[in-house]
């Protein structure tokens, strides 16, 4: 199993090196923290392209050149196992490319920035653990230690009712994760408690199809109450209704750069804990669930799109809109075809793009307003006129805006149409009721964009300065990729192509 | 067995030597003078007894099983182990005591006799396999507790919390005494080899005697790890008791009691039948309710240490599910949730302690801001909290991740699901006084004088393993991988 390359370690430890760093400079020397962690993460983000260059799209498994597996706990089989396939390389990549554009993004942080920038390391490097893990316990490790970092940067560094977001946050995720470490050690003893026992690989493939397990006299199907308890761990992270209502406070009083990785990454961890952990754990009992998946996905296309609609607060407008659209990635997940999925992956990956630029922007406009308000509490207007103020901001935005919503030739709308592809086979009416969720975003959206940017110019957007350089620089990779994914996204799919193929071959025997 | 009396002691070196310990500290106590208030020398001479008291238990540790005293102790390496857990937190309790003002400074030496002798009396129980030295063992732990209890002689709530686990320790000793009386009726034995030989060709009639006279035993062991429903005088006696007291009340007897609780369980129902049906029940719904009530009672203190009082409480709840299993995997998941629980709690209490002593309380306000004026302390702290709720990579996690094991192999998933739903509520009072410390702005800029560079080096000396014991734990796995309880 040992590859030949020392890749995913670099990769995984670059941050680490850089948190060490980022402890040993002196506190006064603020701008080399800053310089240190963006050349930390600069680094960690080519690694991850030399690991794209370096990826065979022909393999439909683990890319074996690449693994590598220690033992860590001999007496509980647990090692120390990484690796990368088709699914994964998508996240890897948009993490690597999101931690090192919110570095830039994050250069007007003030406050206590030696801890923050640890944390952002920490925290990177748990998602890339989560990523990577072939191990079930190493990868339940890394799902939780991620909340440490993002407890304490939602905590110290967010918006007026950040320890409240803060610990709903914690809870609800860690809520998930104890169903998910019954269901882990539940795992490991049907796998015989021997040397693959935690192996997520070796769990793969409907072992566990028509065992049953005796709770109070009652007979319950092994791979469906389990499989229930892994869904809700995931689910939670998603978010799906109705596990999302920690979403929208998370992401409302989360930093910009802290609201950005977690929608743009931290999200996609539940889906991918989907396709790496549950669907391919309990192939049965996923297609059993499929239909139910489905419409749970559905209700967050609307309901998402609905919540999105009644805000009145721009970054929470946005944050419902991640709840739509992570319910397309469930309409795709729960199509279980190969367009479907492929769909889905695609839509993590674009989601992340187009969702990060959202947030980015609103950070921007932010740091000029100081407030978020459309509409503020009593009824006046927040902002008015902004396009004619700050035309590169509009323009961007505008393209930002446009990608959210899937118009044709940017990337949202590839992915969301190969979803529809994909699930019309399968669920039919669900199809046709997720479609009106597209047309709801695209309201949304324009109706914000409306009241934000067209009108007259009121009073206090009249001294609001234009995107600086810095900010241009990062957002320019963003805006690259969503028009290039839009049009050619090959790049991406082709990549995922073998190893979805697998995934749902797997499932369509069952 | 083959062992007579006088080469019995020879390998009760331990116990003989703790006692040592205590009729030496009496003596350097009556040579000091009233007034004076500093008493180093009796505190180093604890501190070198114990340590030896400690070096002897670990040479013992890898050494075949041994029954002294014609078969009514029991040298195993479970016990050993455990004896090094208790004596471990009697010296950390100590050394809280010397350095803490909340007792007076010439009662501290009292301290550190009594729990000298508390230390003897767990020994005792957790190598017990005789009713009566089990008895004796959590006399000699009781009595002195109590005295303990009420240490801050001018305290009302002191006298109160004293008196209180007097009164309470008594009727369950009598209790336990009863149940004990109907065993010796029935079986025809107090050795606990024997019950166990016994217990085995009872007629059905016999069982509907053993049974319940086996939950009156239990009442005085479930007295001493403070288990629900027998927790009533907890809350009490550690909101009264001195900070230093509280610490050593939540580790030692609360490890003896489980120890006993362990042996008394793998000894007599291990057996599959009517008997390992009752006990297991029962056990099943005392963890469940300690660990539920302990963690709800804790969520709403305003206290730090009543908060962390409760969440002892519910710990040992979680101990007790390791004890359900009634297998070697159990007993191993109990030894190392206890070893990392004397650390988490030994080094929680410590930074407690030196905030209280400050400003004369520990309300949750106490701490505000720890961050910015101690960011070490606040570190260790949030490090510790996070272990005691069970997040990995942290000690606590693994302890917990045990627990589950050896309930999930035995098919307990009710269980396990209710102690994971426990964690969660966990979680929520642990991250009050993390958020607190390093979320809120600091409530003064005062020195806290407790947290001088020695005492900040002890408190994280004792979180290192917290951390280290998450990361490679396999090795201390194996300690207590070996700690098998010896069953004739």
């Amino acid at each position: 199993m040992q590859g030949t390359s020392n890749l995913l370690n670099y990769i995984l430890w670059t941050p680490f090196i850089g948190l060490i760093g980022v402890l040993l400079i002196p506190k006064a020397k603020e701008n080399l923290v800053r310089y240190w962690t963006l050349i930390n993460t600069a680094i960690t983000f080519v690694l991850t392209l030399v690991l794209y260059s370096k990826f065979d799209t022909s393999i439909p498994g683990m890319q074996t050149a690449f693994n590598i597996k220690v033992p860590w706990i001999s007496s509980f089989n647990i090692f120390y196992s990484l690796g990368v396939d088709g699914i994964s390389l998508p996240m890897i990549v948009l993490t690597g490319l999101l931690f090192f554009l919110c570095v830039l993004s994050s250069w007007t942080v003030t406050k206590q920035i030696k801890a923050y920038f640890s944390l952002y390391l920490f925290l990177q490097m748990s998602v890339f653990g989560v990523f990577f893990s072939l191990d079930f316990f190493l990868f339940y490790v890394f799902w939780e230690v991620m909340l440490i970092p993002m407890f304490f940067l939602i905590g110290i560094w967010g918006g007026e009712n950040r320890e409240y977001a803060a610990i709903k946050f914690f809870l609800y995720t860690f809520f998930g994760s104890i169903l998910m470490l019954v269901g882990m050690v539940a795992l490991y003893y049907k796998m015989g408690a021997g040397v693959d026992s935690f192996n997520i690989l070796a769990m793969h493939g409907g072992k566990f199809a028509g065992q049953t397990l005796d709770i109070f006299g009652m007979t319950f199907s092994f791979s469906k109450l389990f499989f229930i308890f892994l869904f809700i761990g995931f689910a939670i992270k998603v978010p799906v209704f109705p596990f999302h209502t920690w979403l929208p406070h998370a992401h409302v009083q989360a930093p910009t750069a802290v609201s950005v990785i977690l929608a743009g990454v931290l999200l996609k961890m539940g889906t991918y804990g989907f396709l790496r952990i549950a669907f391919p754990i309990f192939p049965g009992a996923s297609v059993h669930f499929s239909e139910a998946i489905a419409w749970l996905g559905l209700v967050n296309v609307i309901y998402g799109a609905f919540c999105a609609m009644a805000q009145t607060d721009v970054k929470k407008l946005v944050a419902y809109s991640s709840v739509s659209h992570m319910g397309f990635v469930m309409l795709g997940l729960a199509a279980m075809t190969v367009t479907g999925v492929n769909g889905a992956v695609l839509q993590m990956f674009n989601h992340g793009t187009s969702t990060a630029m959202m947030f980015l922007l609103i950070g921007i406009l932010y740091e000029r307003s100081h407030h978020r308000w459309i509409v503020r509490p009593d009824g006046s207007k927040g902002f008015g006129g902004l396009y004619t103020q700050l035309p590169k901001y509009s323009i961007v935005f505008i393209i930002a805006m446009f990608a959210s919503m899937g118009l044709p030739g940017l990337s949202g709308f590839i992915s969301e149409a190969l979803i529809f592809i994909g699930i019309y086979e399968r669920f039919t009416t669900i199809t046709v009721l997720a479609l009106i969720g597209l047309l709801l975003g695209a309201a949304y959206l324009l109706w914000m964009f409306k009241r934000m940017f067209f009108g007259d110019v009121i009073e206090e957007c009249k001294n609001y300065t234009d995107m600086n350089t810095r900010e241009i620089i990062y957002m320019l990779p963003l805006c690259i990729a969503v028009i290039v994914f839009g049009i050619y996204p090959a790049p991406v799919l082709n990549i995922m192509r073998a190893s979805v193929g697998n995934l749902v071959e797997m499932l369509s025997k069952f | 067995m083959g062992i007579n009396y006088l080469a019995s002691l020879s390998h009760y070196v331990p116990e003989l030597l703790a006692c040592l310990t205590m009729f030496g500290l009496i003596l350097i106590e009556a040579t000091y003078k009233e007034e004076k208030k500093e008493r180093g020398l009796l505190f180093l001479a604890a501190g070198i007894g114990l340590t030896s008291v400690l070096v002897f238990l670990i040479f013992n540790l890898g050494k075949e099983p041994l029954s002294i005293f014609t078969n009514s102790v029991v040298i195993d390496s479970f016990s050993t182990l455990s004896k090094i857990i208790m004596c471990l937190g009697t010296l950390g309790a100590v050394y809280l005591t010397s350095q803490s003002r909340d007792i007076q400074g010439n009662l501290k030496p009292e301290f550190a006799i009594m729990a000298t002798g508390i230390l003897v009396g767990g020994m005792l129980l957790s190598s017990a396999n005789n009713m009566l030295v089990l008895f004796i063992g959590i006399e000699t732990l009781s009595i002195l507790s109590y005295v303990l209890a009420s240490l801050k002689k001018n305290d009302d709530r002191s006298a109160e919390a004293g008196l209180k686990y007097a009164l309470y320790g008594g009727i369950t000793s009598g209790i336990m005494l009863f149940g004990m009386s109907h065993i010796f009726g029935v079986v025809g034995s107090i050795n606990f080899t024997d019950i166990a030989v016994g217990l085995k060709s009872l007629s059905e009639g016999q069982v509907l005697i053993v049974l319940p006279s086996f939950l009156l035993f239990l009442v005085g062991i479930g007295y001493k790890i403070a288990c629900v429903p027998f927790h009533m005088w907890a809350p009490d006696v550690y909101e009264g008791s001195p900070i230093p007291v509280t610490t050593f009340f939540s580790i030692v007897p609360k490890v003896a009691g489980l120890a006993a609780l362990v042996r008394i369980s793998t000894t007599f129902f291990a057996e599959p039948g009517v008997l390992n049906v009752g006990w297991v029940g029962t056990l099943s719904i005392i963890a469940a309710l300690t660990m539920t009530v302990g963690n709800i009672s804790a969520i709403g203190q305003q206290s730090v240490k009543r908060m962390l009082a409760y969440s002892s409480i519910s710990h040992a709840g979680v101990m007790i599910l390791g004890i359900i299993v009634m297998n070697d995997l159990g007993t191993r998941s109990v030894l190392f949730y206890s070893i990392t629980y004397l650390f988490m709690t030994l080094a929680a209490f410590y930074i407690v302690s030196f905030v209280n002593d400050k400003y004369g309380n520990d309300h949750f306000e106490r701490f505000s801001g720890l961050i910015y004026r101690y960011p070490m302390m606040a570190i260790m702290m949030t490090i510790l909290m996070f272990s005691l709720a069970g997040i990995p990579p942290l000690s606590g996690f693994v302890a917990k991740f045990h627990i589950f094991n050896a309930l999930i192999i035995e098919k307990y998933y009710t269980l396990a699901v209710i102690a994971g739903i426990n964690s969660v509520i966990a979680l929520y009072y642990y991250l009050k006084i993390v958020r607190i410390m390093t979320l809120k702005p600091s409530e003064s800029e005062e020195e806290i004088q407790g947290f001088t560079y020695v005492n900040q080096g002890v408190v994280v000396a004792l979180t290192i393993p917290v951390v280290v014991l998450g990361l490679f734990w396999e090795k201390v796995l194996m300690v207590a991988e070996g700690a098998k309880v010896f069953v004739q």
